[in-house]
């Protein structure tokens, strides 16, 4: 440690009732900063696994045409050669598995009443090992899970529609709608489960069937979308760039780019953060900087002795700058370790939050401790006192000697 | 010869509000190497004004500074930190050390400023504090030193560097006589034996008397200078 370090680090433990004060503002900004940033990184990994394992998945692959211009029919432009491209990819690094979707709409009825419905044609037991926490039967089974009713057409409603239809288990309801070559179809279906999707407005439309009910009602063979499922959600950059690659007239879609309402919370977490950064920067810079501010002034004579004897303003400068930072530095270290502890403490107790925005279900407070978020925090309040000794200090370096030696 | 240090009708004029007050009104001045002067006069005649021009800690209103023949130059007072490191040494009223700093430390701080290496440090800093008869005290902070001690120290500070010229501001003004009577005898040994040339301001007819020359100031000019 260089001589005018050591010099640096005594004057900070000069008067040290005021360094703790200046030291508890840093400990407790970083500490606010940290599990604040870590709850958000909580949030953000937890709801991208929701909206990943909700529907999603990792990827989908689209017709490159279907995302370019509208279909003048249904599945028109859908994705031919399903088994065979799923046979491709269940051989790539990083893929659980794949499955394939048909997106219909149409009119539901039960006999008395008819509904628009939003269905959605499905691979059963693959979409239940992709929503393994997420899919919320709240009535019934789950398409496909009594293998003796097989050969019936199930259908499973999402709440408000099946509220909407009166439906109960076991009813039969009429899906119609327009098949892939222009004609209209109908056809009868069971009533086997009812199930939540968490947001309000999709559950008084939705619906599920089995793909092949899908496609038959549809009278094609192709499918909207085929969904990739990977074992680590970090891999899905890599692995969509080689499915492109691997087949030209597809799409490959991430799911940060489909996942509307999860970038829309980024975004708003995002700035609450920012916003916070600047509040606690702010506070603490004027905390600091008052601080600073005072120990310089009481140092008035010393500092037109240190100049008379020699010391340089950019040295006197400096010299100031290395107090800022050793207070920075060492009220950061204890902010980290205090959010550090609490950090466990709050997982520990685990406390449910309120239900966000357009869900039905709160979620438990946790808070991830991400390296990058101690480092940044660190960096930031380590920087935070300096720059709140910036200006005193520079006031200082620019005292004329003989009104600082004159000063009492 | 050239004087080490020369002043030509030098003027200080402070500003007060509106009103201008001269604190020196056409100073010249030579001190040779080697002198061992004082500077009296009553209170407000201008000493510490004339030693803070001669120390360049502060800038004439007009006139020269000449220092070992070289004129200098007031530009902002940005450059003169180096002058006053290598060529000049303080000695205050007050002691001014570092409360934070050991007396070891306090005399060190100088030969950090100049950048000697530890080595260096450690002989210089050494040899100073045994000429003083500190190094038994070199651990000491300065509060728990005397007033003549720390005095010592900060005589330690001021000849460490080696310096042309050593300014002393009313140095005997916050010790005892007797300790005061130790520090002059300190200092001259210090003239006489290294040929350390000293310039003190005072108005203690103690000091005066074991001064080789006064230089006299009434109202910011020279009113006569004698030689002991």
């Amino acid at each position: 440690m260089s001589n005018f370090m050591k010099l640096a680090f005594k004057n900070v433990f000069r008067n040290r009732r005021r360094t703790a004060i200046t030291g508890l503002v840093l400990v407790f900004g970083a500490a606010a900063l940290i599990l604040a940033g870590g709850f958000i990184a909580f949030t953000f990994r937890g709801l991208s696994e929701s909206t990943i394992h909700g529907q999603l998945g990792h990827i989908q692959l689209f017709n490159r045409e279907f995302l370019q211009r509208q279909e003048d029919r249904p599945l028109e432009l859908g994705i031919d050669s399903v088994d065979a491209m799923k046979r491709k990819i269940i051989t790539m690094n990083h893929v659980r598995f794949s499955m394939a979707r048909v997106e219909f709409m149409g009119l539901i009825s039960n006999g008395d009443k008819s509904e628009a419905f939003l269905g959605r044609g499905v691979e059963p037991d693959k979409e239940l090992k992709l929503a393994d926490f997420a899919l919320d039967v709240d009535t019934g089974k789950f398409l496909g899970e009594n293998p003796d009713n097989a050969k019936e057409n199930e259908v499973i409603l999402a709440s408000g529609l099946a509220k909407t239809m009166k439906a109960k288990l076991g009813d039969y309801l009429t899906l119609m709608t327009t098949t892939s070559k222009g004609a209209l179809n109908a056809m009868d279906v069971k009533v086997v489960g009812v199930y939540s999707t968490g947001i309000p407005e999709y559950d008084e439309r939705a619906l599920m069937v089995d793909i092949h009910t899908a496609q038959q009602i549809l009278n094609t063979k192709k499918v909207t979308k085929l969904v990739i499922v990977l074992d680590q959600t970090d891999q899905t950059e890599r692995v969509a760039a080689s499915l492109e690659a691997m087949f030209p007239n597809i799409k490959a879609k991430r799911w940060f780019d489909l996942a509307t309402f999860y970038n829309a919370v980024v975004r708003l977490y995002n700035a609450i953060f920012g916003f916070l950064g600047v509040i606690i920067f702010v506070i603490v810079v004027l905390s600091s900087s008052n601080t600073m501010m005072m120990s310089i002034f009481e140092r008035t004579k010393e500092i037109g002795t240190q100049l008379a004897v020699g010391t340089s303003r950019t040295r006197l400068l400096l010299n100031f700058l290395y107090e800022g930072l050793i207070i920075g530095v060492l009220g950061a270290l204890l902010g980290l370790l205090i959010a550090y502890g609490l950090a466990l403490v709050i997982n520990k107790v685990r406390i449910m939050m309120p239900a966000p925005p357009g869900r039905t279900s709160g979620y438990p407070l946790l808070v991830d401790t991400v390296p990058v978020i101690f480092a940044g925090v660190f960096f930031l309040m380590s920087m935070t006192t300096v720059v709140s000794t910036l200006i005193p200090a520079f006031k200082a370096s620019r005292l004329k000697i003989v009104d600082a030696l004159g000063h009492i | 010869m050239t004087p080490l240090v020369r002043t030509q009708t030098i003027t200080k004029t402070y500003s007060l509000g509106k009103t201008e007050v001269p604190a020196l009104r056409g100073i010249s001045l030579d001190i040779e190497q080697g002198e061992f002067t004082s500077i009296s006069g009553p209170s407000g005649s201008g000493k510490t004004t004339l030693l803070n021009l001669l120390g360049l800690i502060d800038s004439p209103s007009s006139g020269t500074v000449i220092l070992e023949g070289s004129q200098v130059k007031y530009n902002g007072l940005t450059k003169l930190h180096s002058i006053r490191l290598e060529k000049l040494g303080f000695i205050f009223q007050t002691f001014n050390l570092i409360p934070v700093l050991t007396a070891y430390e306090n005399v060190e701080y100088p030969l950090l400023l100049a950048k000697k290496s530890s080595s260096e440090r450690k002989t210089m800093v050494e040899n100073v504090l045994r000429e003083v008869k500190l190094w038994e005290f070199r651990k000491h902070k300065p509060n728990e030193l005397s007033g003549g001690q720390r005095q010592r120290v900060a005589i330690a500070r001021a000849l460490v560097n080696r310096p042309r010229l050593i300014l002393a501001d009313e140095p005997t003004a916050n010790i005892d006589s007797a300790t005061a009577l130790e520090i002059l005898d300190l200092m001259h040994t210090l003239n006489e034996e290294e040929r350390v040339t000293f310039l003190f301001s005072t108005h203690d007819p103690l000091v005066m008397q074991h001064a080789r020359r006064v230089v006299k100031l009434h109202d910011g000019v020279i009113i006569n200078g004698r030689q002991n």
